[in-house]
């Protein structure tokens, strides 16, 4: 719920850097090791959103995978079922290369 | 009109925690964010801790719950500085709450601050609070596939403190079945195991400390 609010504020103050403009829809990009669970969010959205001054407004959710990168061939590769070796080499010199956004990617403002 | 944005939804609180981190390491301070469920041994690992140093030693703790200051009376008896962080609600610290606990406190005297989160393995993860370091505590009447279940908080990780070691003869729980999930998730994760209770480990955790200073 924190992060919904947090979400609300920063639709705001973007808002008002232009010109205070309705907020139709908001684009959010939400990584799979963010530690926020999309639908979650979206409830807390919608709860918080409705009745208040920025209702009716949509959200779009683009979620990002958990992502890692082989040190040995370069390979970026999804991390899937907890495995962070690499399915190109097999090499487990492995770096961290993702997944942890939660960004508001987009607004979608109402002409005034 | 379409409005393309790259903004941080948490950039507030991280701004802050940018703040806090340049304090700390501008000072010398080491610290430490714990996390972990309720009941893992966060604050009991803190009066190991706090019993073994010498008055000598400049270290204070933060330490938030929802409800109540049990924690902060408890950590109390051992000499060093110990604030609570009621936060009435919210189910993790945020950088604020630490900015606001500290104020008129001698931060920059410290060697370390221990920052104890609410018990939750999920919410502490998205907010940074300025540490240099991250410890998850798990304890073994838990599950082995915790790092597997929350995996973000794993991931986000430095060090991994398994605890309640000696209750590991009475339990189905699968020690190195843990550490291998939670080595999966964050690969570079360092891995201590300790007892609050009978104080197995405790040395090697304090060295860790030491090893940070």
């Amino acid at each position: 719920m924190s992060i919904a609010a947090a979400v609300l504020e920063a639709l705001r103050a973007e808002a008002a850097n232009h010109g205070g403009a309705r907020v139709a829809r908001a684009g959010l990009r939400i990584g799979e090791l963010s530690g926020v669970e999309p639908e979650s969010l979206r409830f807390c959205l919608e709860t918080l959103v409705s009745g208040s001054d920025l209702d009716p407004l949509a959200f779009d959710f683009e979620l990002c995978p958990w992502t890692r990168r082989c040190r040995a061939c370069g390979a970026a590769f999804r991390v899937v079922d907890w495995n962070p070796a690499c399915p190109t080499c097999s090499s487990a010199d492995t770096e961290a290369a993702g997944g942890d956004q939660m960004e508001l990617t987009y607004l979608e403002l109402e002409e005034p | 009109m379409r409005v393309p944005l790259e903004r941080k939804v948490l950039n507030e609180n991280d701004r802050l925690a940018a703040t806090l981190r340049e304090r700390f390491q501008n000072h010398g301070v080491f610290c430490l964010n714990l996390i972990s469920s309720p009941g893992s041994g966060k604050t009991s690992l803190l009066e190991r801790t706090l019993e073994g140093f010498g008055p000598e030693r400049r270290i204070a703790v933060l330490t938030g719950d929802i409800q109540t200051d049990n924690d902060a009376r408890r950590l109390q008896h051992f000499g060093f500085p110990v604030r609570q962080i009621t936060t009435g609600g919210a189910c993790h610290l945020d950088a604020r709450m630490v900015e606001r606990a500290l104020e008129g406190w001698p931060v920059e005297d410290l060697e370390i601050l221990f920052l104890e989160n609410v018990g939750n393995l999920v919410c502490p993860t998205s907010y940074d609070l300025g540490e240099d370091a991250r410890a998850v505590l798990l304890s073994v009447t838990e599950g082995e596939d915790k790092p597997l279940k929350y995996p973000a908080t794993f991931h986000h990780a430095d060090l991994m403190v398994l605890n309640k070691i000696d209750l590991l003869p009475y339990v189905p729980f699968q020690a190195d079945v843990a550490k291998e999930n939670a080595r999966r998730v964050q690969p570079g994760i360092e891995i201590l195991d300790v007892s609050c209770t009978t104080g197995e480990g405790i040395d090697r955790w304090r060295a860790w400390l030491d090893r940070h200073l």
